[in-house]
């Protein structure tokens, strides 16, 4: 997958953040909203989200070291039981974060 | 007297049928699954030929859920399909046997990039690092790129235990769990460490087998730089030729085999379908020689001899021997020299053949692939042949059933396995 110049630098993130959680958790597009929960409502795991960011990384053209993730994520949420609090729309805001920083 | 195990389920991914009843039929008839390898350009090699899993095969409809596969190597995917297949046979429902009493065992290759998209992106990260100011290899040039282009799960999809890991997701078994790495004995050792697995007492229900997937540039370089494969790139289906005097080496195969081991008092209790017993077991290593087998054959014929003695057999029970046969001269002496050493003058009468000169070597998988062809034998009542076996060598004077199978009842029959490391190993398969 490469970057889409479409969709990154101020274009619309949304169908490409749900296409990548699709590919990742192999689930169907259609069933990625951006309010679907990753663990609770798409049965992500931790290395899920490794995978997540190698594929945000390729998508978006740029290197996103997955300590970024982390921080982004901690700092947004805190360190609690975030299985139904990292939804599509998180992923895309990183993403959105990520492009702009 | 200790309780039988029972087999009641195969399953079975071979590049000569997907499925018992497949691989039966296949072996039946005399199918070589050797073709000229397509999986990568392998123009300028030596060996350009293998028996690969064909296309039709589709592993994740036996995954759930469907993301699972992402974490597993084409041979993890094999296993896993295996399992299911075999548990299906077995008709093991959630409720038969206690998850924690569920043990699994496989013979798997070990760790190491052998996915071929891994392959790629090392490739391509060794090419851009090449240069360095001192004509070396500039590691943190490598880095940088490796780190950049290699999916984090990669290295997980290469750890030799995840196969049997994911055995055990997917069939909910929370007992004792292993894995076997003695290169070509592995799927052999493996069955026979779960039939101790549940003579110990410590599982009542073992999903026992291996499984291998080395057709990738790496591996076949490798075995070729050994000069251990066949050469024979213009006649495939022809290359593999154990006990034949044009023999040439071996042909690398892939797949996994895997049975439903069982406590007879639980096959009996729940009306298992039971295909066979399992009921010896003989390990040994020649500690001698990495590649070298001991010329008198001593270690392999103790293997047989040990196994024999574990079943309680004697060497006129046994109706058929499933060699490991690889098709090296090596194997090829000195295994038909264990045969005689172990079962005197009984060898003479007994059939022997490679199921190798139809699937290659499947590595690890091998000895459990042979534990189904050896079952399909004795449920189907005929002697698998040893193809291409045209000029028998004069050195190997058994009965290989040459060329085609044969109708025979088998009641009693041996499956060896000898792998690099001098490691040897045996099973006795009876009619239940």
């Amino acid at each position: 997958m490469s970057a889409d110049p479409t969709l990154v630098g101020g274009g619309n993130l949304d169908p490409l953040v749900q296409r990548i959680v699709a590919d990742v958790l192999v689930v169907p597009l259609e069933q990625v909203t951006l309010e679907s929960a990753l663990v609770a409502d798409l049965g992500a795991e931790s290395i899920d989200f490794l995978d997540l960011v190698f594929h945000l990384e390729e998508a978006l053209d740029r290197r996103i070291p997955f300590t970024r993730w982390q921080r982004y994520v901690e700092e947004r949420f805190g360190t609690g039981d975030l299985s139904h609090t990292i939804t599509t729309s998180v992923v895309r805001d990183f993403a959105l974060h990520v492009t702009e920083g | 007297m200790r309780e039988r195990v029972a087999i009641t389920g195969i399953g079975v991914v071979t590049p000569i049928g997907i499925g018992l009843d497949a691989f039966s039929r296949s072996l039946r008839a005399g199918t070589s699954g050797v073709r000229r390898i397509d999986k990568f350009d392998c123009t300028d090699f030596d060996t350009q030929i293998a028996a690969a899993v064909t296309d039709d095969f589709d592993g994740t409809a036996w995954v759930e859920p469907p993301k699972m596969t992402k974490l597993m190597s084409r041979s993890a995917l094999f296993a896993v399909a295996a399992a299911a297949m075999a548990r299906q046979a077995a008709g093991l429902g959630a409720e038969d046997a206690d998850p924690e009493r569920r043990g699994v065992l496989l013979g798997a290759a070990g760790m190491g990039p052998t996915d071929n998209d891994l392959l790629a992106t090392q490739a391509r990260a060794m090419l851009e690092s090449a240069e360095s100011a001192n004509g070396g290899w500039n590691v943190p040039a490598f880095a940088r790129v490796f780190c950049r282009r290699t999916n984090p799960l990669a290295t997980l999809r290469g750890l030799p235990n995840l196969a049997a890991a994911h055995v055990a997701i997917q069939q909910d078994a929370r007992g004792p769990n292993s894995t076997v790495t003695t290169a070509c004995t592995a799927g052999t050792q493996a069955i026979g460490e779960g039939l101790r697995l549940i003579q110990r007492g410590d599982a009542d229900v073992v999903f026992a087998g291996g499984a291998d997937a080395t057709i990738n540039p790496v591996t076949v370089l490798g075995f070729s730089l050994l000069g251990t494969l066949s050469r024979r790139n213009g006649q495939p289906d022809a290359a593999s030729r154990p006990f034949d005097l044009e023999r040439d080496g071996f042909v690398i195969g892939e797949g996994a085999g895997v049975v439903v081991l069982e406590r007879e008092s639980l096959a009996r209790s729940r009306g298992a379908p039971v295909l066979a017993e399992l009921a010896g077991y003989g390990v040994t290593c020649d500690a001698y020689r990495i590649t070298d087998e001991r010329p008198d054959a001593a270690g392999a014929a103790r293997a047989i001899r040990l196994c024999l003695r574990d079943a309680d057999a004697e060497p006129g029970d046994v109706d058929y021997v499933n060699a490991h046969g690889t098709g090296t001269r090596m194997n090829d002496l000195t295994e038909t020299r264990a045969i005689k050493e172990a079962l005197g003058p009984k060898a003479a009468e007994t059939a022997v053949s490679s199921t190798k000169s139809m699937m290659g070597h499947l590595l690890a998988a091998a000895g459990a692939v042979e534990v189904a062809a050896v079952v399909a034998a004795m449920c189907g009542n005929f002697l698998p042949p040893t193809i291409n076996l045209d000029t028998p060598d004069p050195e190997c004077d058994l009965d290989y059933v040459a060329g085609s199978a044969r109708a025979g009842r088998v009641d009693a029959a041996l499956t060896n396995s000898f792998g690099f490391g001098g490691q040897n190993a045996c099973l006795l398969i009876r009619r239940w």
